[in-house]
């Protein structure tokens, strides 16, 4: 199987640094969720990869080979960088008719992506007729094309609408348990948390985390237990004797910060306590992002000129 | 990478593009109607070349064979359309090689097609005004005026890729080939006798004078093109996609 091997790379436009020394590697069998803020170096990554542009520095390769000297690359290697890349007017199926010819993949599989993507009832219309959701599935159709072993997608949800949100996520998962090595970029926490394994996180071209996602969580967010009681007073003092620092909260309800479920039970247990509600509240992705790159964010909110 | 199977891929672009085919149905149908009105229009210019009024259709009907190779390639430079093309078939030089071949094949063959139509009908109107003309002659200005419709369409082409759009190609190229036609005229023996247009239209003349002859015009035409197909591939080998 073949995985993404990216090493001390380097890319800069005119003196800016869009990708600086990344070296981490993409394994088959998982997905992997790439994230960043917007100008991070996703995008340019991916091109690189590509062979599309030239690195200033390093390597990125795929099963050891730079993309460019691979022998018809769409059967080893689909992409979706842009959904609008494909001409307005061409239809969706001259449209993969044309990649496939120059891969020599046969025009069934064409049809075999469209009906996959849910594409084939419109397939003989234009694609300047499209929605973006709809793109993007030609562009995910495009990526599937040659059944490749690595799948590479930029912003895939982009556009899509709630049923089609669904079908990414469900698609990234059976590609990755086929064994393919799946690299998804994204800048919404939870879409990502819904389908990645494992995350690579970029921030001003610099890696700044490559670990499995829940690592990732664990490390930057502690949990905490969610607690409702009819007995306040007897929980505020149970808790206090066994050190836990509880905060409550208008609707009635408590966090326990820094504890786990199974200790809080206990405790309220022991000091007969009357739980109505006791959960774990576990870190969400989001959270432990933010934390991450709140000192690396590049582009901050600017007040907008009227 | 084998080049038949980018061919193939690149002959569908063509083909799946209507404006494409339009232009080419363009250039045959503008050739011969203006060569059809120079035909029934006044022979009594001095300098009046039978072989060169059946076929001056081709100075306007030019400008869609231009239209053609520029279109052809500034379609890849629209959002992400050349990444897409690129990251299936990597190797660029190929690639272009294929892209200026689906240009040159369907322009020589209309071209060709369109020279002799604008020939018997000019000749037509013309009637006995033409009788000069030797086979050979008219042999001559047919080929030489299908070489030189895919010489512009590649000369268009290679500018287009160089540029990387097509917009800033017609808008040179266009106002170009009027200018050269219509200001600079018939002069001859400037070195506006070398410029792409005026050298490979020597083809179509059954007289000329000056250093350069039919055949020596069209290849110097060659030149051009081959010029500007030389910088565009230059242009897109070295530049991120």
């Amino acid at each position: 199987m073949t995985s993404i091997e990216v090493q001390d790379l380097t890319k800069e436009y005119g003196g800016k640094r869009a990708v600086d020394g990344l070296t981490f590697r993409v394994l088959p069998g998982r997905v992997t969720g790439f994230l960043g803020p917007n100008g991070a170096g996703k995008s340019t990554t991916m091109r690189l990869v590509l062979g599309l542009d030239r690195p200033t520095a390093g390597t990125a390769t795929l099963g050891g080979r730079a993309y460019p000297t691979l022998r018809e690359p769409l059967r080893q290697v689909g992409a979706l960088l842009d959904a609008q890349a494909a001409h307005g007017s061409r239809t969706a199926r001259d449209h993969l008719r044309v990649l496939a010819a120059s891969n020599r993949i046969p025009d069934r599989r064409v049809d075999e992506v469209l009906e996959e993507t849910g594409l084939a009832s419109v397939a003989r219309r234009r694609v300047r007729t499209y929605s973006l959701g709809m793109r993007q599935r030609l562009g995910i159709a495009a990526a599937l094309l040659g059944d490749p072993e690595v799948v590479m997608l930029d912003e895939p949800s982009n556009g899509l609408d709630p049923e089609g949100i669904v079908w990414i996520r469900q698609l990234l998962r059976r590609l990755a348990g086929e064994g393919r090595t799946v690299l998804v970029s994204s800048h919404l926490m939870n879409e990502t948390a819904s389908f990645a394994d494992h995350l690579v996180v970029l921030g001003r071209g610099r890696l700044l985390a490559d670990t499995p996602m829940r690592d990732f969580i664990d490390a930057r967010v502690q949990p905490s237990v969610r607690i409702r009681t009819s007995d306040p007073a007897a929980l505020r003092s149970a808790l206090a004797r066994h050190g836990h620092d509880a905060v409550e909260h208008v609707d009635g309800h408590w966090t326990v910060h820094h504890a786990r479920v199974d200790d809080i039970g206990r405790v309220a247990s022991a000091a007969g306590v009357p739980v109505l509600e006791l959960a774990a509240e576990e870190g969400t992705l989001e959270q432990a992002y933010f934390d991450l790159t709140s000192a690396e964010a590049e582009f901050t909110t600017q007040p907008q000129e009227a | 990478m084998e080049l038949t199977p980018v061919l193939r891929s690149e002959w569908l672009k063509i083909r799946t593009l209507r404006s494409l085919p339009g232009a080419l149905l363009g250039l045959f149908a503008a050739t011969t109607a203006f060569s059809a009105i120079a035909g029934v229009s006044g022979t009594s210019d001095p300098g009046f070349d039978p072989l060169f009024t059946a076929l001056s259709g081709v100075v306007p009907g030019q400008i869609a064979a231009v239209s053609f190779g520029a279109m052809a390639v500034s379609s890849e430079f629209r959002s992400g359309a050349l990444r897409l093309s690129l990251a299936a078939v990597p190797r660029r030089g190929r690639w272009f090689a294929a892209k200026a071949a689906v240009i040159a094949v369907p322009a020589l063959l209309v071209g060709l097609v369109t020279a002799l139509a604008a020939l018997l009908v000019a000749r037509a109107g013309l009637g006995p005004a033409a009788d000069g003309l030797g086979t050979g002659e008219q042999v001559r200005g047919v080929v030489g005026c299908g070489v030189y419709l895919m010489l512009m369409a590649l000369f268009a082409a290679g500018l287009a890729a160089l540029l990387r759009s097509g917009v800033a190609t017609l808008s040179l190229l266009i106002p170009f080939i009027l200018v050269v036609s219509f200001v600079i005229g018939d002069a001859t023996g400037t070195v506006a006798d070398f410029l792409p247009d005026k050298a490979g239209q020597l083809v179509l003349r059954e007289t000329y004078d000056g250093t350069l002859g039919p055949w020596s015009g069209l290849a110097v035409t060659a030149l051009w093109a081959a010029a500007a197909l030389l910088a565009g591939a230059w242009s897109l080998r070295r530049r991120d996609a």
